[in-house]
């Protein structure tokens, strides 16, 4: 293995990971700057429950008439983000755990999870270049996120064998592609991650609060008044 | 269904650029009227540098909610095929939930977020340059929204576009920046504390001339519609709009008490339970209406305010003024269903169903059904008390707006774009071919109305008290 490698595998992923959450945690920081606001109305719901039940929304594909309606996109959806969560797993594999990659069978369905994420990605850059809709609400990072992301699991199908000895430049760009990833995440579309469980957060305390989802079984008033 | 009054599809330039009107305004400003020389009503002045103020309001009114709202969106679109805008005008891409909130998500990004502050053109950050920019804003948040919250719903990420909505109107209307009917609606709410600027003369010869008639209907002179009595088993409040058009609710809902034996009250002040204030996205005139109501239950020593037919009013005093006010709610409030359900239950009313045969569907009020969590309450009720009763598909959280939601109806201006999206709620009626759409809101028995006239659809709206007090065995 090269130095340069080597550098990259370990030194440059720390150094971009930690900076990944260092931002991450100025973003909290920042989120929790404004004010929330309290419910200050009596509670005809669980909302704790309501909590649960909207983070764990996605996955419930039949939760949502727009999911319902296009089962296609719940499963380009799950596709694409396994993509992300075995490239990212290679990323750790690669240089703590290369073993795991001796095993064929492992690389192939690592393979062929970010092969598939690659398919997804090109038919929703077609969607989006496509659709008139989807158009005319797409920033340039909208576009250079998803072109970025077709590129890594692109390059990441090609470094999974870890085959440094037979070419090593599929792992340096996938690796040097990772720290790049790691400091672009939080400042782009990329990061939503991060905003997932305030925004299911609130809207689960909210719905819940009153009773649209988890609603009480039995009515907080005395009865007969 | 037929297509003689069908219209043809609106330009949609030709909504957003709808002028800003300043006629009532200028005649509020000329009249100096109490809420506008206390400051409670802004008025449009031109020569206040407004898109500063803009960026100032949004900065201070900034919420985490309405912050994580802001940054948690990824343009996925999915949001596009809830919203009966975008259904009913598919190839008009500005239909989108997702391209409204983004006119006001783009100035948050511009002056608020961090990449848009930056790099303002690589996540499209942009920022109202001139009034005109402003007004532009107005008319999609006014005119191509009513606030319905479906999409928010089919939002995988939880993104709440309603919420970004009633925000911007909220800024907008600090500005005085509103269409011309939100602006008189709301002077009416601040001057008179009810929507209809109905007097307390008129209000309470409305309610005189109710119980009259009910004393005759029912040949009993001790029937009453008591008003400011104190320490009752509930305080009732209604929409202005039952004592000026519709005053037989009142009296459908007077005969109920009556046979159930109930003690209960109307106040002589903080009897509207609508609220403006949701709709203008006005925070301050939300506390001021809600509270009027809270003090007054306060004031009577009732057990409970009890909230009549309507949709936004419901939200408003049973969820939102409580915030909106930060009065920490200390008597229990609820709809008018919830009272009838335990008459029902409790056998404190006896109902025939029979006497309600003819079809009859279910519409359910975005404000009470996804904002209010009242979702089978009404359903138990219809079916004590019809005999056909058909379900509207989709329906409870998923229901589709009436499209007079958001205070649309108040907005003259925008009701062709209405009318032509309404055209989703209209073949869900037509599909469950019943005769009678009943609904507990007054806003959507307005706006169904509308529809039903425009799409000449064979129907008639009539709301639950009506057909309970029509079921009653005497
Ligand atoms: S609001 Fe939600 S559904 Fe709509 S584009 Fe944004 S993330 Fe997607
Ligand atoms: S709140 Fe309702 S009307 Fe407004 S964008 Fe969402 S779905 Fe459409």
């Amino acid at each position: 293995m090269s130095d340069i490698l080597y550098f990259l595998e370990n030194k440059v992923q720390i150094v971009a990971l930690s900076f990944l959450l260092f931002v991450y945690i100025l973003r909290i920081f920042w989120l929790f700057r404004f004010k929330s606001r309290k419910e200050q109305s009596y509670s005809e719901g669980n909302a704790t429950a309501c909590i649960a039940h909207s983070m764990l929304n996605v996955a419930m594909p039949w939760a949502m008439e727009s999911i319902r309606k296009k089962p296609f996109f719940y499963i380009q959806f799950i596709l694409f983000h396994m993509g992300v969560i075995f490239a990212i797993a290679a990323t750790f594999i690669i240089p703590y755990g290369p073993q795991l990659f001796n095993i064929q069978a492992v690389v192939w369905i690592f393979q062929f999870i970010v092969g598939m994420a690659f398919i997804v990605g090109m038919f929703r850059l077609y969607r989006r270049f496509a659709n008139p809709s989807i158009r005319l609400i797409s920033s340039r990072d909208d576009y250079f996120s998803l072109i970025l992301m077709i590129f890594y699991f692109g390059v990441a199908f090609l470094a999974i064998p870890n085959n440094y000895h037979r070419s090593e430049w599929p792992l340096i760009l996938f690796f040097a592609l990772t720290a790049f990833f790691l400091i672009y995440v939080p400042f782009s579309k990329i990061g939503h991650y991060l905003y997932y469980p305030f925004t299911r957060f609130f809207l689960g305390r909210t719905m819940g609060h009153r009773g649209v989802y988890a609603k009480r079984k039995k009515c907080r008033y005395p009865e007969g008044l | 269904m037929s297509d003689k009054n069908i219209s043809k599809k609106i330009k949609i330039e030709d909504v957003t650029s709808l002028p800003l009107e300043l006629e009532s305004q200028q005649k509020a400003s000329k009249e100096k009227i109490g809420s506008v020389t206390e400051g409670k009503l802004t008025l449009y002045d031109r020569q206040k540098r407004n898109v500063e103020r803009f960026h100032e309001l949004l900065r201070k009114k900034m919420t985490r909610q309405l912050a994580s709202s802001m940054v948690a969106c990824v343009h996925c679109g999915m949001c596009a095929e809830s919203c009966h805008y975008c259904l009913s005008r598919p190839d008009d891409p500005q239909m989108t939930p997702v391209y409204k909130a983004d006119q006001i998500r783009r100035i948050f990004k511009k002056h608020i977020d961090w990449t848009g502050r930056v790099f303002p053109k690589w996540v499209k950050a942009g920022s109202p340059v001139t009034d005109e920019d402003l007004n532009h804003l107005k008319n999609i948040v006014f005119g191509t929204c009513s606030a319905c919250r479906r999409c928010t719903f089919n939002c995988p990420m939880g993104v709440d576009t309603a919420l970004l909505i009633r925000f911007a109107r909220g800024i907008l209307t600090d500005l005085g920046i509103v269409p011309e009917g939100v602006f008189n609606v709301s002077r009416d709410q601040w001057e008179t504390g009810n929507q209809m600027a109905v007097t307390e003369e008129d209000y309470l010869e409305t309610l005189d001339w109710m119980k009259e008639e009910l004393q005759e209907e029912l040949d009993n002179p001790d029937i009453d519609i008591p008003i400011d009595t104190e320490d009752c088993d509930f305080m009732y409040t209604i929409n202005p709009r039952e004592i000026k058009f519709d005053p037989r609710s009142i009296s459908h809902a007077a005969k109920i008490f009556h046979f159930a034996d109930e003690k209960w009250t109307m106040p002589k002040w903080g009897w509207d339970q609508t609220n403006f204030g949701l709709f203008s996205g006005d925070d301050k005139l939300g506390a001021y209406v809600a509270k009027n109501v809270y003090e007054a239950a306060e004031r009577l020593r009732a057990k409970r305010i009890v909230i009549s037919e309507c949709g936004h009013g419901y939200r408003s005093t049973r969820w939102e003024g409580y915030n909106w006010a930060e009065y920490d709610q200390n008597i229990p409030a609820e709809s008018v269903i919830l009272t009838l359900m335990r008459y029902i239950q409790n056998g404190r009313i006896k109902v025939n169903p029979a006497k309600n045969s003819e079809p009859v569907t279910f519409h359910d009020s975005c404000n009470i059904a996804r904002s209010g969590g009242l979702l089978e309450e009404p359903r138990w009720v219809l079916n004590k008390v019809c005999s056909d009763y058909r379900e509207m598909s989709p329906n409870r959280r998923e229901n589709f707006c009436c499209a007079g939601g958001g205070g649309l109806l108040s907005m003259a201006e925008y009701k062709p774009l209405r009318m032509e999206v309404a055209k989703i709620k209209a073949d869900q009626l037509k599909a469950t071919g019943a005769k009678l759409v009943c609904t507990i809101c007054h806003n959507c028995v307005d706006g169904l109305t509308d529809l039903i006239k425009h799409y000449d659809l064979d129907m008639k709206v009539v709301q639950v008290l009506e057909l309970v007090s029509h079921a009653l065995v005497v």
